[in-house]
């Protein structure tokens, strides 16, 4: 551990920042609130980087997404408030973060869908996988290292998520919010 | 192959995650099922539409900055020890131990949380089928039950009674590490004939009650809890034959 001391941040700079944007989608969806997505991966990149001597080099993505899902999960076990109130507030009030402004704004906007309605309102453990896999494109194996389950599960998951997923837009297309 | 062995499969097809053999059985299934061939499609495009129009969020500059400068401020272990700690590289261990802790807090709840039995049973579906890919059935594969017993041992923190039934039809074809509900389990891997039974056993140390038996798509799974270990027997043979290996594996084995 100590002999990679020396180059230790160059490296996790070039290994792990290239993942920063699927980590920040991943906590997007899990938290389904952008400035607690932005304070998730600034936590988990924390963690990352002091948990870097035990990274092993391969796996890159999985190993960083899965700290972030930790840290998303412990947030989600934290808070008190539902995250989708939170955005409800953030939505009448605004928000005095002009930096996550714009994520809020593209948060907004994805509302408006469908299907991104549907896919927000999924339970978590089928919005993590669908999520992993078809937006993020992780393979089965990666996702099962990330979300600590067997492979037999992902796939399951991924079955059963998507199958409810189908069968929440056709539900919503057919029967509106107000 | 027919639609109910299909239907599991299906997705982990459209997605390329199947090992060749069984690609070209749900290949060749589709071919002359248009019932499954118009699911598979219906997978297909339900997959291209979540790609196509479910937004990827990116980071803002902001925070890619802000990580870039807490990489700048971080010390490895061998310099810290050198420098006085500040308050702020206080406060972030703080938070780091916190986040462990309210992890490990929220992996116990979540076990017992998923510790119904019949999510369990699901899962050892599932684990079954998956078990059936090429490359996943075993991980030590023996005959002898003198060389799957030690390969246990350091693994598990449990001695699983491995026994070789093949005498009345049943041999032992290996052994391989799996996680059933949480917890390392040791699947035991026999053979009837040209068919597969994995038999899970992991630690009782919950009061979850398995159910005695269940059936799902053509697979059957007995149940049993014997000297602390939760015992989990999960096979497509006939509910008949896995009950004549259950009975055998106890009577030999308690």
């Amino acid at each position: 551990m100590e002999a990679s001391v020396p180059t230790e941040t160059s490296t996790f700079e070039q290994l792990m920042l290239p993942h920063l944007d699927s980590a920040y989608n991943l906590a997007c969806w899990l938290l389904r609130n952008p400035h607690d997505a932005e304070d998730a991966v600034q936590d988990a990149s924390i963690r990352a980087i002091r948990a870097f001597g035990s990274f092993r080099g391969s796996e890159g993505r999985a190993w960083f997404l899965t700290i972030v899902r930790n840290v998303c999960y412990s947030r989600l076990r934290q808070g008190k408030r539902d995250p989708k109130e939170v955005a409800f507030e953030e939505e009448l009030h605004g928000t005095p973060d002009d930096a996550a402004e714009a994520n809020a704004q593209s948060w907004r906007e994805a509302k408006a869908d469908l299907l991104r309605v549907a896919l927000e309102g999924l339970p978590r453990e089928y919005r993590e996988v669908i999520v992993l896999h078809d937006v993020e494109g992780l393979s089965y194996r990666e996702i099962a290292t990330v979300a600590d389950i067997p492979l037999g599960t992902v796939m399951s998951r991924l079955a059963r998520g998507r199958s409810r997923l189908q069968r929440d837009i056709t539900a919503l297309g057919r029967d509106p919010r107000p | 192959m027919n639609c109910t062995d299909c239907a599991p499969l299906l997705h982990a097809y459209v997605d390329g995650e199947l090992d060749l053999v069984r690609h070209l059985e749900v290949e060749g299934h589709l071919k002359a099922c248009p019932a499954c061939r118009a699911r598979a499609e219906a997978i297909v495009a339900l997959r291209s539409r979540v790609r196509d129009a479910v937004p990827r969020f990116t980071a803002s500059a902001e925070l890619r900055t802000s990580i870039r400068a807490s990489l700048q401020a971080w010390v490895p272990p061998v310099e810290r020890a050198k420098v006085a700690r500040f308050p702020g590289q206080r406060w972030n261990l703080a938070l780091v131990a916190a986040s462990l802790a309210v992890a490990l807090f929220l992996g116990n709840a979540w076990g017992e949380h998923r510790a119904q039995s019949r999510l369990v049973v699901n899962e050892a579906f599932a684990e079954h089928v998956r078990s059936l890919q090429a490359n996943h059935l075993e991980d030590v594969v023996s005959t002898d039950r003198h060389t799957v017993k030690p390969w246990f041992e350091g693994k598990v923190d449990f001695a699983p009674p491995v026994i070789d039934l093949a005498d009345v039809g049943f041999p032992l074809a290996g052994g391989r590490l799996d996680q059933i509900d949480g917890h390392n389990a040791a699947a035991l891997v026999f053979r009837r004939k040209l068919h597969v039974i994995n038999l899970f056993v992991w630690a009782a140390g919950d009061s979850i009650r398995l159910p005695d038996t269940a059936s799902e798509k053509g697979y059957n799974a007995q149940a049993w809890t014997h000297g602390g270990l939760h015992f989990l027997a999960v096979s497509e043979i006939p509910a008949s034959d896995l009950d004549s290996f259950a009975r055998e594996y106890r009577r030999r084995s308690e």
